[in-house]
């Protein structure tokens, strides 16, 4: 089962911003799209959102995704809009909407928000104002929200920038939860190391196009992944066989 | 909030806060009704209006149901129309200090109103509350026109709204200064008041308020999703843009009625979402029935006081609304640094 | 600025003026002996024809005659229940005052006749409200006869007073130099003296606001301030700079209008004719 991706083109204007892209996403695995600025990666995800108008098709279960709100997506930002005056509890109850309506209380999800504070270790947090939360924690309430939506598949933006490395791999663990609940998960990422580490699948996108995807081990090694980045980065592969992308230190340009 | 023994955290929203508002309107309601230069007996008045056996008559009844009864009821349909749609302008355009007479709404308004007042047409008096509303609705709607994109984006439509606003305002201060006889009604109209209620005025801008404040009411536990950005909303179920549109119209809507049948009244906008929001430490949207209904209380109570007050001579009450607005804006400044620190 | 409020409330709204002709349909029977004046003019109006032991209450701008009923009642902001109260069975209101047509109504409803007083454009006007006034309370001829002197006094004193060639002069509502040209009630009455009222010029049609150059350049022989209540005084006019060059200044022809009879159509508006008259017998 996958959500099939085929001819997909982008425009704003007169600018291409995806160019012809075809891919197949596995669900209930966790595929990240990696390149440069600009490559086209937020466009992606708002194209599998169902929110950015686009030529070609995208067909999860069969069905085209734009403004398709059958499905319980859940989208994280990178840069969410913070709404003033609101506690956690209430922020994360929002992801309760598509569950259970819109403005309910109902005791099944309160139980479920319940559960998901404490997952992610906002419990003693809750009566906190959103305004209030430092980045890592900003972070963590947007997963909680996400988990208590129960959602089929989600869209992660840059999950982890502007984090500290303890705070990472802490949300990137309970991005990890949802897989348990064969999620899928789709997520844009900066840090190739990170990626390697929790993503199944990478897909290599520059300029609008996908360079190549694959099972993410291979994509890491590959000299695709080299040439998106302009051949700036090195591979290196630790002991455990984890594989670690670093920078490299040219001179000036 | 602390949870529950089953595992659960507490409501977000109780319906017992929306009962309680709707009690206190009533009782401000009943007190209104009861209090003015000519004083009458309560118990006479609670029984005039309920047509019981033992109310008042002659000129007392016509006192109570002629003048003071539509005067309430006036208060609180503005004051619900203003109170809601300054709780539904500040979601829409995420800022706390919205009030309903952004996009132009008031200048817009203020010039229809100083057209009628100005021009050399009979019958100003019946054709000012229509030229008012009809200045309201259009300003926003040329501010729509102007940003573009039809609401792509609140930020374009609140400056829009201000060019618009301040065009408005310069063609009213000229048609002013051209027709200096016009200043003083002008100037009552904008300060606000409600001594033009009667039963015909209270007819029609209940029909329009109403239907405005149905609408919120309907997509009030909605636009919770407008405090997110766009595509956190949309992947929750909502279509961001057509939910900002009828929002803000049907806020337009109860605006410009509430303008047209008496004047610019301030503060009640702002301040009174922030009261309810403030005491309940909720920011929900489920809140706006709560909010409409203090809103109603608030004005009403204003309007009590405009009118006996200085006694004999009536306050505007935009004065009244001004003066519980501003040390209130101070009271919530501090809370927010309180907060910050 | 109180001043220039109250000169401006004074003005004709066009549009009343001719709806409200229509509405003065008072009850016949009885003359009314529980009268309320929301009006300083009308005040002064009932009791120079006789209405005056039927006044029960007058507005807080009234100061004329000082045995009047003074109160607290507004006639700017009435108040319709605080009316209510005294249990009149006549309202004089002006048309100018807030909401009048609401007040008028809700009265009605309460079964309080209203008669609601137009500002009068000029002289005319203002001896039909005497004449009104008289109907209504019931002193016809003593309203008729009042009248009457006004006019033959009025008369004697512009055939005294008035000049061959006009003479220009500057009327002064406040030091914002707002005027008064001749279209409304007191710059008719400066007409009737052939003066030459150098606000016409700025062709505003009621009270327009003109420029120090302005004034210099017209050069006016007379100027009346109506705005001493706010400090002005020929001194003060005087010390203005470029005035000192004007011909009214020049030869002390500033004069301060006495207060509140310019404001108000009466029947000491003849001591207004007055005034005038030994302003211009100044003026060579």
């Amino acid at each position: 089962m996958t959500i099939s991706v085929t001819d997909l083109t982008v425009r704003y204007g007169e600018k291409v911003v995806l160019d012809d892209i075809s891919l197949d996403i596995v669900h209930g695995k966790w595929t990240c799209l990696v390149g440069p600025n600009g490559a086209g990666k937020t466009t992606f995800l708002r194209a599998l959102l169902g929110m950015a108008p686009y030529s070609g098709s995208i067909k999860d279960r069969g069905h085209e995704v734009f403004k398709n709100h059958k499905r319980n997506v859940a989208f994280v930002p990178q840069s969410p809009q913070i709404p003033q005056g609101m506690t956690v509890a209430e922020y994360v109850m929002l992801g309760r909407s598509k569950r259970d309506g819109w403005g309910n209380d109902s005791l099944l999800s309160r139980e479920y928000v319940h559960k998901v504070l404490t997952q992610t270790h906002l419990f003693g947090m809750q009566t906190n104002l959103v305004s209030q939360l430092s980045g890592g924690e900003m972070q963590r309430a947007l997963i909680a929200r996400a988990l208590a939506q129960e959602p089929e598949l989600i869209l992660l933006d840059e999950p982890t920038s502007a984090l500290d490395l303890h705070h990472q791999i802490s949300v990137l663990n309970n991005i990890e939860l949802l897989k348990e609940n064969g999620v899928t998960i789709i997520s844009t990422m900066h840090d190739l190391t990170l990626a390697a580490m929790f993503a199944e699948e990478i897909v290599v996108i520059k300029n609008g196009r996908i360079l190549l995807s694959g099972e993410s081990n291979f994509v890491i090694h590959s000299s695709e992944l080299r040439k998106a980045y302009d051949d700036r980065i090195d591979v290196y592969t630790l002991e455990s066989g984890r594989p670690v992308v670093v920078a490299k230190k040219k001179g000036l340009i | 909030m602390m949870s529950t023994e089953h595992g659960a955290i507490s409501r977000i929203w109780n319906w017992r806060i929306t009962a309680f508002c709707a009690l206190i309107l009533l009782a401000v309601a009943i007190m209104a009704v009861s209090f003015g230069p000519i004083s009458i007996n309560f118990f006479k008045v609670f029984k005039t209006l309920f047509d019981l056996p033992g109310g008042s008559t002659g000129q007392d009844r016509t006192v109570i149901l002629e003048l003071r009864l539509p005067r309430v009821i006036l208060g609180a349909l503005v004051g619900a129309a203003l109170a809601t749609s300054g709780a539904v302008y500040q979601t829409v355009f995420h800022n706390p200090l919205a009030d309903p007479y952004l996009l132009g709404a008031a200048s817009g308004a203020g010039l229809g109103a100083t057209i009628a007042l100005t021009s050399t047409h009979h019958d100003l008096h019946a054709a000012l509350p229509i030229f008012a509303f009809a200045g309201g609705v259009l300003a926003v709607f040329t501010s729509f026109v102007i940003s573009g994109k039809f609401f792509a984006d609140p930020n374009s439509l609140l400056l829009s709204g201000i060019a618009v606003g301040s065009f408005a305002t310069a063609i009213q201060t000229y048609l002013q200064q051209q027709h200096s006889a016009a200043l003083r009604p002008v100037y009552s109209w904008i300060l606000g008041d409600l001594t033009s209620a009667t039963w015909s005025v209270v007819a029609w801008s209940s029909i329009y308020i109403a239907i405005a404040l149905v609408i919120l009411f309907t997509v009030a536990k909605q636009l919770d999703g407008l405090m997110l950005s766009d595509e956190e909303a949309y992947s929750l179920g909502i279509t961001p843009k057509r939910l900002r549109i009828i929002a803000v119209a049907a806020a337009t809507l109860a605006t410009a009625t509430a303008v047209s049948a008496s004047g610019l009244i301030g503060f009640v906008g702002i301040v009174v979402p922030h009261l309810v929001r403030g005491l309940t430490h909720r920011v929900t949207n489920r809140s706006l029935i709560s909010i409409a209904m203090a809103g109603a209380a608030f004005l009403v109570l204003a309007d009590l006081g405009a009118r006996t007050l200085l006694s004999p001579a009536e306050l505007p009450i935009g004065v009244i609304t001004a003066f519980v607005g501003a040390p209130f804006f101070l009271v919530v400044l501090r809370n927010r640094r309180k907060v910050m620190q | 600025m109180r001043r220039r409020n109250i000169a401006l409330a004074s003005a004709a709204l066009l549009g009343i003026a001719t709806l409200t002709s229509a509405t003065n349909a008072i009850a016949s029977s009885p003359n009314p002996t529980r009268i309320i004046s929301l009006s300083p003019s009308a005040t002064e109006i009932l009791f120079g024809i006789g209405a005056g032991p039927q006044v029960i209450a007058v507005d807080d701008n009234s100061d004329y005659p000082s045995n009047a009923p003074f109160s607290k009642l507004s006639s700017f902001t009435p108040n319709v229940e605080a009316i209510a109260a005294y249990h009149p069975d006549l309202v004089v209101l002006q048309s100018s005052a807030t909401n009048a047509v609401t007040v008028e109504s809700d009265l009605q409803k309460l079964k309080i006749n209203v008669f609601l007083e137009v500002t009068p454009s000029n002289i005319s006007d203002a001896y039909a409200e005497f004449l009104a006034l008289g109907k209504v309370t019931g002193h016809p001829s003593r309203a008729k006869a009042l009248v009457t002197t006004m006019k033959s006094q009025i008369a004697e004193i512009i055939a005294k007073a008035k000049k061959k060639s006009p003479i220009s002069f500057f009327h002064e509502l406040d030091n914002t130099l707002y005027s008064a040209d001749s279209s409304t009630f007191i710059g008719q009455i400066y007409s009737d003296f052939n003066l030459a009222n150098i606000a016409d010029a700025a062709n505003a049609g009621g009270y327009p606001q003109l420029s120090n150059e302005a004034i210099i350049k017209a050069n006016p022989k007379l100027i009346f301030l109506d705005d001493a209540p706010y400090g002005e005084s020929a001194s003060t006019v005087a010390s203005r700079p470029g005035w000192s060059a004007i011909s009214a200044v020049k030869s002390k022809h500033v004069l301060v209008l006495p207060l509140d009879i310019p404001d108000r159509w009466g029947p000491r508006i003849v001591d207004f004719y007055r005034f005038i008259a030994a302003a211009i017998a100044k003026v060579n």
